[in-house]
C-alpha cells in the first residue's frame, strides 16, 4: 500500500489548517506592534502623513485578523 | 562730465540693512519630501523653546527603488500562478488563504519599507545635529549633538544613481565622546554640508 498520511488516520488538511491559522497568529502579532511601532514613530517626529501611517498601520492589523478569522471558520 | 548712470533714490539700500541677518523663509515640508529647509510642519520629541529646524532630512526617494521593486513583483507573482499551477495541489480553500497570505506578506515589505524610509530622519536645528534612527520593529535610537561639538563636515557623492540623482553621504564628526553622525543618501549633500558650516561658523562665533 502507498505511503499516505490518510493511512496513518492522520487528518492532513486539519494540520495544514493549524499551521496557516500558527502563520497567521504570528503575523498578527507583528502588525499588532507595527501599531505600537508607527505610534512610537509619530511622537518621535511630527510629520505630515503621521496620522495616515497610523490609519493605515490599523487597517493592515484589520486586514490579518479578517484573514485569521477567515482561515478559522473556512479552512 | 555728465553721468552715464544715475540711481535713483529709491533704488539705493541703506548699508545697515545688509549686515541686519536675512530673514529665514518658512516653508511646509511635502509629504515625502527628503530635503526640507526650515520646514514649519515638522517637529521632534525634546525639540526645545525656540529651537528651529534648518534642514529635515531623508533618504533620497530613489534609494527606495530596491524594496519597491520587491513588493510589485510581489503584488503580480500570484499571475504566475495561472501558468505554473504550483499550489494546485491544495483544495480550493487553502488556495485563496494562501494567496491572502501572500499579500499580507507583500503589506509587511510595503509598510516597512515605508515606515523606514519615512522615520529614519536627519535634523539640523539652530543649536544641534539630531540622527533618528529606527532598526527594524522595536529598536529605537536618537543621537543628538550640539553644532559647537562639530568639528569636521565632509560629503560624498558616489555611484551612478548618486551622481544622476545628486544624492550621497555627509559625515559629521564630532568633538570627544559625542557620536559621529553619518547622513546617508541624503538629497544635495553639498548644500547640507555648507549650510553646516555655516551654523557651526555662526555658532562658534557666537561663543
Amino acid at each position: 500500500m502507498p505511503f499516505n498520511f490518510t493511512n496513518l488516520g492522520v487528518p492532513i488538511w486539519f494540520l495544514v489548517k493549524i499551521l496557516f491559522l500558527f502563520g497567521i497568529a504570528v503575523y498578527l502579532i507583528f502588525s499588532a506592534v507595527v501599531i505600537k511601532q508607527v505610534r512610537i514613530m509619530a511622537q518621535t517626529i511630527e510629520i505630515p502623513l503621521a496620522a495616515a501611517l497610523q490609519a493605515l498601520a490599523l487597517t493592515h492589523f484589520l486586514f490579518a485578523l479578517a484573514i485569521f478569522l477567515l482561515a478559522l471558520l473556512f479552512l | 562730465m555728465p553721468d552715464i548712470y544715475k540711481a535713483k533714490p529709491s533704488e539705493a539700500k541703506p548699508a545697515a540693512d545688509l549686515d541686519e541677518p536675512m530673514e529665514q523663509p518658512i516653508h511646509s515640508a511635502g509629504m515625502f519630501s527628503a530635503y526640507a529647509r526650515h520646514p514649519d510642519n515638522i517637529h521632534f520629541e525634546n525639540q526645545e523653546p525656540g529651537e528651529q529646524i534648518e534642514l529635515f532630512l531623508r533618504r533620497h526617494p530613489v534609494t527606495n527603488l530596491g524594496w519597491l521593486t520587491i513588493a510589485a513583483g510581489m503584488l503580480v507573482a500570484p499571475l504566475i500562478l495561472r501558468v505554473f499551477p504550483i499550489i494546485d495541489f491544495l483544495p480550493a480553500r487553502f488556495q485563496l488563504v494562501a494567496i491572502l497570505i501572500w499579500y499580507l506578506l507583500n503589506a509587511a515589505v510595503i509598510l516597512e519599507g515605508l515606515l523606514d524610509w519615512l522615520f529614519n530622519v536627519y535634523i539640523v536645528t539652530n543649536k544641534r545635529v539630531i540622527d533618528v534612527d529606527f532598526r527594524s520593529l522595536i529598536y529605537k535610537e536618537v543621537s543628538d549633538a550640539n553644532l559647537d561639538r562639530i568639528q569636521d563636515v565632509t560629503f560624498s557623492v558616489g555611484g551612478v544613481a548618486g551622481t544622476l540623482f545628486n544624492f550621497g553621504n555627509v559625515v559629521i564628526q564630532t568633538a570627544g565622546t559625542a557620536p559621529n553622525f553619518d547622513f546617508v543618501a541624503v538629497p544635495k549633500p553639498d548644500e547640507v554640508a555648507r549650510r553646516l558650516q555655516e551654523l557651526r561658523t555662526g555658532e562658534k562665533s557666537a561663543i
